[in-house]
């Protein structure tokens, strides 16, 4: 339909603009413009997106929301994006492929209201020339979430020994089936082993708690799983699951749907995983402790002396390949959002994500202790350091890490050393590649 | 068989391009446009994008050479975890699920009341869509909420955290994959029965022969040409089985049960190194080229010994 | 599963059966017949059950006695689900039928000729057929692009038929090689020609073997992930690609997957048990 031919003919060129399908001849300039959203069906993303169609139908601009499934999401729009297709006006971005996209994605320092987001969580988005390359959409943060009915607030653990401790009372006087439940298997390491590493004040390379990729290329992507901070913190998980057995046994096998079915259904004291379940923890629908759960800072490993945290964020982006005046008016719509007070706080009513405008906290902490709570949990802890590191070969890091720490963690406690010793070399070179 | 087959394979007039010739090249025609543009095309792309500098997120497209294949024919991951998983996992697969179909396609090829019933239920694992039975045996299996275990508790035994050790993981994927392939074994097979002649089978009937005798003498030798390629192409596929696996344990725990699929899969595509995926991929079609290839003839010859 | 398969074994001696009375065969043949459906039954069941379960007892099935069918309104209500069926209809027809169209021609010239034509077009299948996925969809969805049609019936039926033709040519061959063809030779003998024996006397005595092919392909294709994935977006909806899209980067809905397959498993049990009735019977007429 956008064949050249069509242009010469009146009767069609207005229908084609009348559907949108016009925005690429150059003299549709009044013709409704027409935006893509490629994004991943999720309640917190249909409510940014709301936020977005508010504004593009008081703007006469058509709005498309084009859903992706998760497991091809990143797959299939990194292909479009190289081959410089302009299928996407707006697509998800996502930490996980921050780096990844820095060359494709447009850059957003230009967008209205970018100056009121939080500054931290943005590192993994910027570009080559230090500019910025997202526009924030909520924060992700890994949330402790404790049952109020089970704990009061001053029993929450502070410590892993305490959380190994409540949980075994807890267990022992027949309130709850296990202690702790999270996630554990491949792309679910930040639900046990990482939240433990950081709340012990350790990390996956040398120098630790870098993050500067020059700096850590000097270092030659040095390991530090086999340092003792880290073999604790492994010690730690095997103990839980096979000592203290205050974790199911099958745990190192648990993505989040098992852990977070598991404390929905009541059978655990404490979990660990990203805020943005709140709301589906609080769903009548879905969960049997609706009501019985609270937030809290992280518990601390023996290294650490402040409990720490971790803030990263899901954004949006906008493809390079996109045309330049369909580019200016997705920066329009983003910076409508970023704007929407009233939606933001609408978000976060109805699925417990926190906002990217920081300046709205202030008012939904005024009127919602739930929000005040994870203020305190999560955004007054100073986190020590990213929740992930941000180069391309990340995510092969990532398998890398998971492969060696859950083989150790399936093995004799005795042989958890040797384990991480041999595993450290494949960490450096899934780094180097 | 092979006098007759000569002669309608017989040229009716010699020439380059003749009838026989026109009429084989007019058989395979719509075949052979669909391959070219939707197989050929895309696996070419494929094994070139195998020879270069080629990651999802940023295509340099430079050319390597052989660097992505010696990186995987060196790789310890790949030659002692990967390929003795895929080779016991395709031959169990392979085996059981071609035996119990074989005997389910015997049982349906009787008439009894609820014939049809029977294979109706025995076709419902082709029905569901593979990744949802996966993920729902996924969730059979796990040691909290699964009712495997809550079934094996209710009768006094203990449960087993199944998808956290390798063995039992092993087990559960595998009974997955037979689950989910003797239905198709069945269909198959109990269609070769089908079109077996009568009269044989009558003879034997008037000879008095057992029934073990028939199916042993008669009804195999007989199904041989599709068992042996439906043995084939079972054994092609599960080499390249992923949907199940990845769905179940993905590989895990810790690499243990990584099937070559999934090896391909993660350098490919979360690793993002497109090009060392696609090598991976081309050693493996190399491998399972030669080796149902060898399962083919050695199949052949066994059954011909054996008639 | 195993243990039924120990019992399936053929009996050694005919003497076991011999020592039961006939009554005691035909129960015990049955309660066999009855435990192996029951196997093959019990993750199915097991899935209408949880389909049947509030979202709070997806997980926990057996714990709990609340059954609703609100799931399947939350699953029905879903944008674009009906049309996804719809799409997923069609495509799975229409892909059996094509498949099955350009391939029981070609697996009848691998079964009845020989020479290097026929040898070299089973090489090409067979090596096409052991070529993983994982490294051809990726290029498969830039081929679709180039050609424009990506997104639409062609781009995602074309890679279908493509698929199904290496393993269909290869089994029709298996079951043309296991129909003797001295019928055939006859008929030509008889003045007919080449194509009229085919269609004539050779197809009609496949047609067992095209119905079980065809039900196969009607069934994949229906529930086939990788390729709707890759290959459509939002103008054509498919059904597994609604499906995939209850799985998210926190997790999945569960409750919606599970009641959106049960749905999907309508239509194919229609497919699957009149389609093996009337197929064989339309074919034979």
């Amino acid at each position: 339909m956008k064949s050249p031919f069509h242009a010469t003919r009146r009767g069609l060129l207005s229908a084609a603009a009348a559907l949108g399908l016009a925005a690429a001849l150059p003299f549709a300039a009044q013709a409704q413009i027409e935006l893509k959203v490629g994004y991943m069906k999720h309640p917190i993303q249909d409510a940014s997106l709301d936020m977005m169609e508010k504004w593009a139908k008081a703007n006469n601009v058509t709005f498309t929301r084009v859903p992706m499934a998760y497991n091809v999401f990143m797959e299939k729009v990194t292909a479009t994006l190289t081959s410089g297709n302009d299928q996407f006006d707006i697509i998800w971005h996502n930490d996980d492929w921050g780096q990844l996209w820095e060359k494709w994605v447009e850059t957003t320092d230009d967008v209205k209201g970018i100056e009121n987001v939080d500054k931290w969580p943005l590192l993994a988005f910027w570009n080559a020339q230090n500019k910025l390359t997202v526009v924030p959409m909520v924060h992700t943060v890994g949330t402790f979430f404790y049952r109020t009915d089970l704990v009061k607030p001053e029993e929450v653990p502070k410590t892993f020994a305490e959380l190994v401790s409540v949980s075994q009372r807890l267990q022992k006087e027949g309130k709850v089936k296990w202690g702790y439940v999270g996630g554990m298997s491949m792309n679910n390491t930040w639900f046990a082993q990482w939240w433990t590493m950081w709340a012990n004040n350790c990390d996956i390379f040398h120098p630790m708690l870098e993050r500067d990729n020059a700096k850590l290329k000097a270092a030659g992507f040095k390991p530090a799983i086999t340092e003792p901070c880290h073999r604790e913190i492994v010690e730690f998980w095997w103990d839980a699951i096979n000592t203290h057995k205050i974790s199911p046994p099958g745990m190192t096998a648990y993505g989040r749907n098992e852990a977070n079915a598991l404390f929905m259904a009541g059978e655990a004291a404490f979990t660990l995983v990203d805020s943005t379940h709140y709301g589906e923890f609080n769903d009548p629908a879905r969960s049997k402790i609706v009501g019985k759960i609270g937030m809290a800072p992280f518990p601390m490993g023996p290294r650490l002396k402040q409990p720490t945290s971790w803030n990263e964020i899901w954004g949006w982006g906008i493809p390079k390949g996109s045309p330049p005046e369909k580019k200016k008016v997705a920066k329009e719509m983003l910076a409508a959002m970023l704007a929407d007070e009233a939606g933001q706080i609408e978000m976060w009513k109805k699925t417990g994500g926190p906002p990217p405008n920081i300046k709205v906290w202030p008012k939904i902490a005024a009127t919602d202790p739930m929000f005040k709570q994870l203020l305190h949990a999560v955004f007054e802890q100073k986190p020590i350091t990213h929740s992930a590191y941000y180069f391309a070969e990340w995510p092969a890091v990532h398998k890398a890490y998971s492969d060696v720490v859950i083989k150790a963690l399936s093995g004799k406690r005795e042989d958890i050393a040797k384990t991480l010793e041999e595993g450290a070399p494949s960490l450096t070179k899934a780094a180097m590649n | 068989m092979t006098i007759s087959e000569a002669e309608l394979d017989r040229p009716r007039k010699p020439s380059l391009f003749g009838e026989r010739q026109r009429f084989m090249l007019l058989l395979i025609l719509p075949a052979a446009f669909g391959l070219a543009f939707f197989q050929i095309l895309p696996i070419l792309t494929g094994a070139n994008a195998s020879f270069r500098d080629w990651s999802l997120h940023d295509p340099k497209m430079t050319w390597v050479g052989l660097k992505h294949y010696f990186y995987v024919l060196s790789d310890d991951g790949f030659l002692k975890v990967v390929l003795p998983n895929t080779l016991v996992f395709m031959a169990v697969s392979v085996a059981v699920s071609l035996l119990l179909g074989l005997c389910l396609a015997a049982i349906l090829n009787r008439k009894f009341a609820g014939r049809a019933v029977l294979q109706t239920i025995l076709l419902l694992p082709l029905m569901v869509a593979p990744v949802v039975a996966a993920i729902m045996i996924r969730w059979m299996f796990n040691d909290q909420f699964g009712v495997v275990n809550a079934a094996l508790e209710a009768v006094g035994l203990s449960g087993q955290p199944w998808l956290a050790q390798r063995w039992s993981a092993f087990a559960v994927i595998l009974m997955a994959d037979i689950w989910l392939w003797t239905p198709w074994f069945a269909l198959l097979l109990l269609a070769g029965l089908q079109s077996l002649p009568r009269e044989p089978f009558e003879a034997a009937a008037i000879d008095g022969a057992s029934p073990w005798r028939v199916f042993r003498f008669l009804t195999l030798p007989m199904l041989r040409p599709v068992m042996v390629v439906c043995i084939a192409i079972r054994a092609i596929d599960a080499f390249r089985t992923f949907d199940i696996v990845w769905t179940i344990s993905a590989g895990g725990p810790a690499r243990s049960t990584e099937l070559f699929s999934i090896y391909a899969y993660n350098e490919a595509f979360q690793a993002m190194n497109f090009a060392r995926g696609s090598a991976a991929a081309m050693i493996g079609a190399a491998i399972i080229v030669v080796l149902a290839m060898v399962i083919f003839r050695v199949l052949n010859r066994w059954v011909e010994v054996s008639k | 599963m195993t243990a039924a398969s120990l019992e399936l074994v053929p009996p050694p001696r005919k003497g076991f059966f011999a020592a039961l009375a006939p009554g005691g065969v035909k129960v015990l043949f049955a309660l066999l017949a009855v435990g192996i459906a029951f196997l093959f039954a019990f993750p199915v069941l097991w899935l209408v059950l949880t389909s049947l379960r509030p979202p709070s007892g997806v997980y926990f099935v057996h714990r709990g006695t609340e059954f609703t069918f609100h799931n399947y309104a939350e699953a029905l209500a879903q944008p674009n689900m009906l049309r996804a069926f719809f799409n997923s209809f069609a495509i799975s027809t229409l892909a059996t039928v094509l498949s099955l169209g350009v391939t029981v021609t070609s697996g009848y010239m691998l079964s009845r000729f020989r020479g290097p034509v026929p040898n070299a077009w089973f090489s090409v299948i067979y090596v096409l057929r052991c070529v993983p996925y994982i490294s051809w969809v990726l290029p498969l969805f830039f081929v679709t692009r180039q050609m424009g049609i990506f997104d639409t019936y062609w781009g995602l039926l074309l890679p279908h038929v493509a698929v199904h033709i290496c393993f269909f040519s290869w089994i029709m061959k298996g079951f043309f090689d296991g129909i003797d063809p001295s019928m055939e030779y006859a008929a030509l003998i008889d003045g007919c020609t080449r194509w009229g024996a085919f269609f004539r006397v050779a197809l009609p005595s496949a047609v067992p073997g095209l119905t079980a092919l065809a039900i196969l392909c009607w069934l994949y294709t229906w529930n086939e992930f990788l390729f709707a994935l890759m290959l459509t977006s939002h103008k054509t909806p498919i059904l597994t690609v609604v499906m995939a899209q209850f799985v998210h980067e926190l997790g999945m809905e569960w409750h919606l997957m599970s009641a959106t397959a049960l749905m999907a498993l309508v239509p194919a049990l229609i497919v699957t048990v009149f389609g093996q009735k009337y197929v064989i019977r339309g074919l034979r007429v």
